[in-house]
């Protein structure tokens, strides 16, 4: 791994108990450079969480390797934000502290805190999903991280503190050049935030590359039914007479249809619709 | 118990687990408060003076027999606490991890995954071996008026462990094992209750075995008179012997005793019909096996070394799975 790759996958592959259960993950091939933003999508069982639990030295790959930072510079947060129920917040900070002597930094972690609409001396346990997920978010921008795996961390949040808590991080990972990989089910939090796209389907990388090359190499037209050859078709759908479709095109795309870019949503959901059900 | 002198994951241990700190520590006074009560009140009632000097409890003190009956439960409550511990750093303290999840959090921080459960281990490790000196200082406290008594003897269950070391032993061991089958098992009551079953076992079968380590010594006597086991022994075995030295079993007389009429009625017909069928039988010599109160301490230090062993082996394969599962 080199200085400018924050994680870096080499045909890693997990697999869970004995051999007669399938791969979760198989032949991953990737390298993340440092300082994206990178978006990990896939359907449910995909080997998201897998991956970032790999990523973070919590299990170890059946085959292959992965290349991430020391434990003491990366932060993780599960996607079901397990925290000490018997500790109060103010407590939980306290073992952030502890737990990383030298590195935290306890102004990032009361500013994610505040906000959340609970005092510090709230046990753990009361605290809603929302909440919770402020206080492991904390947890993990107080260490400092060089690189931050985020397991679906918006899911539980309303739309207003999803909002608030999407600009801290991204000013934060922006101001200290911290690399982010994030998994979501929710399109919207990705389009503007991640500068990377990172695919999964059935335990293997489908696209991976920088957003802004990925949608330049992609191509959304509508227009008369005709054939697309040479470019890849990704999604075709036809209305009537009238096609519309997103291909990874190959040198420009001539025809008798009006091209635009497409936008980041419009080409996951292109990809995740025919990666759904397909055969691997 | 300030935490405030204690830094990065023994804090958090600490912290964590504070309300199972205030347990140990009330259990330990509850204790305290039942024995030093029992025996003030057992000092306040006058005792009998006997003619030849020897001063007795009255047959009517309760605070004398209630404090025999809460040392012989005290005992055996001592003996659960190897269980209890072990339970307890199985379940709450490492299965929990896991089966919650926050052995993700955990494993995530700066520390290692070694240093984090080493820290776990140590500070149970160090407050069971305070509350196990705690709760023996209690026993002892109550011990010293009513040892030697039934059911309290050097050599008996409870006291046994009570008054040496080996319970510190038993104590290290259910640390080992309960964070290694809390490893294995990672669902907190089934990890509880397979380490309480471990530990049980572990006591029931060294309280069977101890007096097996040593070679019990043996006092002989011609037959007749009953033959006292000597040095305040624990009579392992006693019987009669020929002369030509082969063992004579006792039940011959006894049934023959039983079957002469009127042995029952008659004042000692019983013992001279027994006797007079052991003579006939060439019985010469009766003897004991015993151990003598000197075996306390080499037994004490045998079990010991066993268990110790066993928390080394418990211990290690422990820190070998965690290796193993968690780069």
């Amino acid at each position: 791994m080199t200085k400018d790759t924050a994680l870096e996958a080499r045909l890693l592959g997990k697999r869970y108990g004995g051999r007669t259960r399938g791969w979760a993950l198989r032949e991953c091939d990737f390298a993340l450079p440092a300082g994206r933003i990178c978006a990990l999508v896939g359907p449910n069982g995909a080997g998201k969480s897998t991956l970032l639990a790999l990523a973070a030295g919590l299990l170890r790959p059946t085959e292959g390797t992965i290349h991430a930072p020391a434990r003491e510079h990366l932060a993780y947060v599960a996607q079901d934000k397990p925290l000490h129920p018997r500790l109060s917040v103010a407590d939980t900070l306290r073992m952030g502290r502890e737990l990383n002597p030298g590195r935290w930094d306890d102004t990032v972690a009361r500013r994610i805190t505040e906000g959340g609409g609970f005092s510090s001396d709230t046990l753990v346990r009361e605290l809603s999903g929302g909440q919770r997920t402020r206080v492991a978010l904390a947890l993990a921008l107080g260490k400092r991280p060089e690189l931050l795996l985020l397991d679906e961390p918006m899911a539980d949040l309303d739309p207003l503190a999803r909002h608030q808590l999407m600009g801290l991080l991204m000013a934060d990972a922006a101001e200290h050049g911290t690399t982010v990989v994030m998994s979501s089910h929710i399109l919207t939090e990705l389009e503007g935030a991640c500068d990377h796209l990172l695919l999964l389907h059935d335990g293997k990388v489908r696209l991976d590359g920088s957003v802004e090359e990925l949608l330049a190499a992609h191509t959304l037209l509508t227009g008369p039914i005709a054939d697309l050859a040479p470019h890849t078709v990704v999604e075709s759908r036809t209305t009537g007479r009238q096609l519309t479709a997103l291909v990874r095109h190959e040198g420009p795309v001539e025809g008798p249809w009006d091209t635009a870019e497409p936008s980041l949503e419009d080409l996951l959901l292109a990809h995740l619709r025919t990666t759904e059900g397909a055969p691997a | 118990m300030s935490t405030l002198a204690l830094k990065g994951p023994y804090w958090v241990t600490v912290r964590q687990y504070r309300r199972t700190l205030w347990l140990a520590v009330a259990a330990v006074a509850v204790s305290l408060a039942v024995i030093g009560g029992l025996r003030i009140w057992d000092a306040q009632t006058p005792e009998i003076q006997l003619e030849d000097g020897y001063r007795i409890p009255t047959d009517d003190t309760r605070a004398y027999e209630t404090l025999r009956l809460a040392l012989e439960y005290g005992s055996a409550w001592l003996l659960f606490l190897p269980l209890l511990v072990g339970a307890f750093v199985a379940g709450p303290l490492v299965a929990r991890e896991f089966e919650s999840g926050t052995y993700k959090l955990s494993l995530t921080q700066s520390v290692s995954p070694a240093d984090w459960l080493r820290s776990k281990l140590l500070t149970a490790t160090a407050v069971a071996l305070l509350t196990t000196l705690a709760l023996i200082g209690v026993f002892r406290i109550g011990w010293s008026r009513v040892s030697g008594t039934y059911g309290l003897g050097w050599a008996d269950r409870g006291s046994y462990e009570a008054t040496g070391i080996v319970l510190f032993a038993y104590v290290l061991a259910a640390v080992a094992v309960g964070a290694l089958v809390g490893q294995l098992i990672r669902r907190t009551l089934v990890a509880m209750a397979a380490t309480g079953l471990v530990m049980g076992v572990v006591v029931l079968v060294l309280g069977t075995f101890r007096w097996s380590f040593l070679a019990v010594k043996t006092a002989t006597a011609p037959a007749g008179p009953t033959l006292w086991t000597p040095e305040n022994g624990l009579t392992m075995e006693t019987g009669l012997l020929t002369s030509s030295g082969a063992h004579f079993d006792r039940l011959i007389c006894w049934e023959e005793a039983a079957r002469t009429p009127g042995t029952d009625a008659t004042e000692g017909l019983w013992g001279k019909v027994e006797a007079q069928c052991q003579a006939r039988h060439g019985v010469t010599t009766q003897y004991v096996d015993y151990h003598p109160e000197s075996h306390f301490w080499p037994t004490q230090l045998i079990e010991s070394g066993i268990l110790l062993a066993l928390a080394a082996l418990a211990a290690f394969a422990a820190f070998r799975v965690l290796r193993a599962r968690h780069p």
